[in-house]
């Protein structure tokens, strides 16, 4: 959490949710505990499969079928979001707590015009005049960068572009001025130019001080951009919390984030002719199959004996923390710059 | 490479319009031109990278090289051959000797096939095998070449990963030892501590094997590590082209700056809807840089004094270190 900022507006802790599939019982959430403080954004990576999209719907209570809290508590403004009746959910979810989608054009409903879709919000959240939703649907839409919210009301999300669609989700998941905001790869399906636009954009959340986002992403140079504090999910869990500026300057301290950082060619100027790409062995094991001990152990140039029978223990230093027997505090060689 | 070293392929002013709906019975033709006179040449064992955004024709103009889809106008010339007008048995002959490699290892795979048959099936079409066992000690080799086990010579599409399923699709491009590989985003769809896993194979292919790669991609940094010379695409304009360090350190054309500076720029979705004017420069309404001129005329080529890089803008006109390209005509008439 950020010093000075007072209370945190979110606290998750402890958080396991399993989930029955055909495979068995996994547990995609497992003792997930982390922070949110106001005014501050934080960046949550991971691949595909680590928890980090479920760990997104919890903080809004929205589980899919088969899922179920084993155990954990998340409090939203000091309120358990977990103990809440679906009526309170309800008028939490769009209002105080608002997500934005990796998919804007499933996300939307494709047979309403975008005016209507965004009238829709302040009648079921709001006893605002019809003329009053009107003007605030058209300032929403302009502060999401959208010039002429005239045109972009009457419009259906088909007529507009992906990096449009997703400023018509921002613009909706503003538009009650929520105190929190998920952001669940809302930059994967854009053009890199786009994706740029959409993180300044996103960024401008924080400038409120009151607000937070958290901002899920398995692409690293944006989460760079974007965040103050950055968490690795890996297999369920936490293995990493840390602030940007360590994570992406002195380094991570957990081997898998490490290894992610130097799997990717960004900044070092090398070329294929200087020396492969410290490519990551292996894969990710399956939620159903996770090895014994540490799930990365498999994978790890540290791990040893203990790394593959023990659970790993969590280690702080300073204000970063690894899920891990020996967590890497050698300073990284060059600064990792984003190409 | 030294610049004498011949071309393996050369594409030559290639266009490609799609029909678009809503032409009446006597209407007139609407159509949209998704790549606008593009040339390039990939020498033997290089690598060439397509970078642009969605919708810039990089995909398109990978399915032409492949011959999976007809160029409206233009040559791809492979090996000296012109593969336009090659037909029937005659191109089914070539064709062993360029491959591709798709973006989706889910959907380029037969799931009613095992992998090892997978693999095996273009000996089998190319007649590269005398007999069953022949064939599957080849899998065999094969699979170990990308880093597959010969355990999983039975087992489906589905049992893998999507690393694992794209090196059975690379096991299957390089079945034949082809001489040119396209890839078109392959690693866009795989995790994040796959993808450099797949880099490096393409890597080592072009290194022990001498396979020259048509790598089309949008990550910029992934074309900085594996590309020796680049070809920066714009709404089907191939805008600016040269060695990659060069290009992605010094280039010459607006838009690459805005890729490599990563200056967000004008926004662009702000401008959807307004349509460019044919024949004018597609990056015009983006351009922080345009010149009255560039909305008369279209660019011309221009190539650098050293030579080896293009750019099609009107700034270059101006600069002492660029002149009028003369191998091969401008970009004017596309439209």
């Amino acid at each position: 959490m950020l010093q000075g900022e007072g209370l945190s507006l979110l606290e998750v802790c402890h958080l396991t949710v399993s989930l029955r599939t055909r495979e068995g019982e996994i547990r995609p959430v497992s003792d997930v505990s982390f922070t949110i403080g106001k005014g501050e954004v934080v960046g949550l990576v991971g691949e595909s499969g680590s928890g980090k999209s479920l760990t997104g719907l919890s903080l809004l209570a929205l589980f899919p079928p088969g899922a179920k809290v084993l155990s954990g508590h998340i409090l939203f403004e000091g309120m358990d979001l977990l103990a809440q009746e679906d009526s309170v959910l309800r008028k939490i979810r769009g209002q105080r707590i608002s997500m934005i989608f990796q998919e804007p054009q499933s996300a939307l409903n494709p047979v309403l015009t975008v005016g209507t879709q965004m009238r829709e919000l302040f009648k079921s959240h709001t006893d605002l005049s019809a003329s009053r939703v009107r003007e605030c649907v058209a300032d929403r839409l302009r502060s999401a960068g959208l010039p002429d919210p005239e045109r972009v009301s009457r419009s259906y999300p088909h007529q507009l572009s992906g990096g449009m669609r997703q400023r018509v989700m921002i613009a909706m998941a503003i538009a009650l001025d929520p105190h929190l905001v998920i952001a669940d790869e809302p930059t994967t399906a854009l053009d890199p130019t786009v994706a740029l636009q959409i993180l300044n954009l996103l960024s401008s959340i924080r400038e409120s001080r009151t607000k937070g986002l958290l901002f899920i992403s398995h692409d690293l140079s944006h989460v760079r951009r974007i965040s103050d504090r950055v968490l690795v999910m890996y297999a369920g869990r936490i293995v990493e919390e840390s602030p940007s500026r360590r994570f992406f300057g002195t380094g991570p301290l957990h081997p898998y984030s490490r290894a992610l950082l130097a799997s990717r060619p960004e900044g070092t100027g090398r070329t294929r002719k200087d020396a492969p790409l410290p490519a990551i062995p292996g894969q990710v094991p399956p939620l159903w199959n996770l090895p014994a001990g540490c799930a990365f152990a498999p994978r790890c140039g540290r791990a040893d004996e203990r790394c593959r029978n023990e659970s790993p223990p969590w280690q702080s230093e300073g204000e970063a923390g690894a899920l891990c027997f020996y967590p890497d505090m050698t300073p990284l060689g060059a600064p990792f710059h984003v190409a | 490479m030294s610049p004498e070293a011949p071309s393996l392929l050369e594409v030559r002013g290639l266009v490609r319009e799609f029909d678009l709906p809503g032409r009446g019975l006597f209407g007139p033709r609407r159509f949209l031109t998704a790549v606008s006179d593009v040339s390039f040449a990939i020498r033997r064992g290089e690598i060439l990278g397509l970078v642009g955004e969605s919708g810039s024709g990089k995909t398109t103009i990978g399915r032409m090289v492949m011959r999976l889809l007809d160029p409206t106008r233009g040559e791809v010339f492979f090996d000296g051959l012109d593969l336009t007008s090659l037909k029937g048995r005659k191109l089914r002959q070539q064709r062993r000797r360029f491959q591709m490699v798709f973006q989706d290892p889910y959907a380029s795979l037969n799931p009613r096939m095992s992998v090892g048959e997978i693999v095996g099936e273009p000996l089998l079409i190319h007649d590269l095998v005398n007999s069953p066992s022949e064939r599957r000690e080849r899998v065999v080799r094969l699979f170990d070449r990308v880093g597959l086990s010969s355990h999983d010579l039975d087992r489906y599409p589905r049992e893998f990963s999507g690393g694992g399923r794209q090196r059975v699709g690379i096991a299957r491009a390089i079945a034949c030892s082809p001489d040119l590989l396209v890839a078109d985003e392959p690693i866009a769809s795989l995790d994040l501590s796959i993808g450099a896993q797949i880099i490096n194979l393409f890597a080592s292919l072009n290194q022990t094997e001498r396979m020259s790669l048509l790598f089309i991609s949008h990550d910029l940094s992934v074309v900085r590590y594996l590309s020796d010379r680049v070809v920066v695409l714009y709404r089907g304009w191939a805008i600016e082209s040269g060695p990659t360090p060069e290009v992605l350190t010094a280039p010459a054309h607006p838009y690459t700056r805005l890729l490599v500076g990563q200056d967000p720029g004008i926004p662009a979705e702000l401008l959807n809807g307004e349509s460019e004017t044919p024949g004018l420069c597609p990056f015009l309404s983006r351009c922080p840089d345009a010149l009255p001129v560039c909305r008369e005329a279209a660019p011309d080529r221009f190539g650098n004094a050293g030579g080896g890089r293009e750019v099609v803008c009107h700034l270059a006109a101006s600069q002492d270190s660029w002149m009028p390209s003369s191998s091969s005509p401008s970009i004017q008439g596309i439209a």
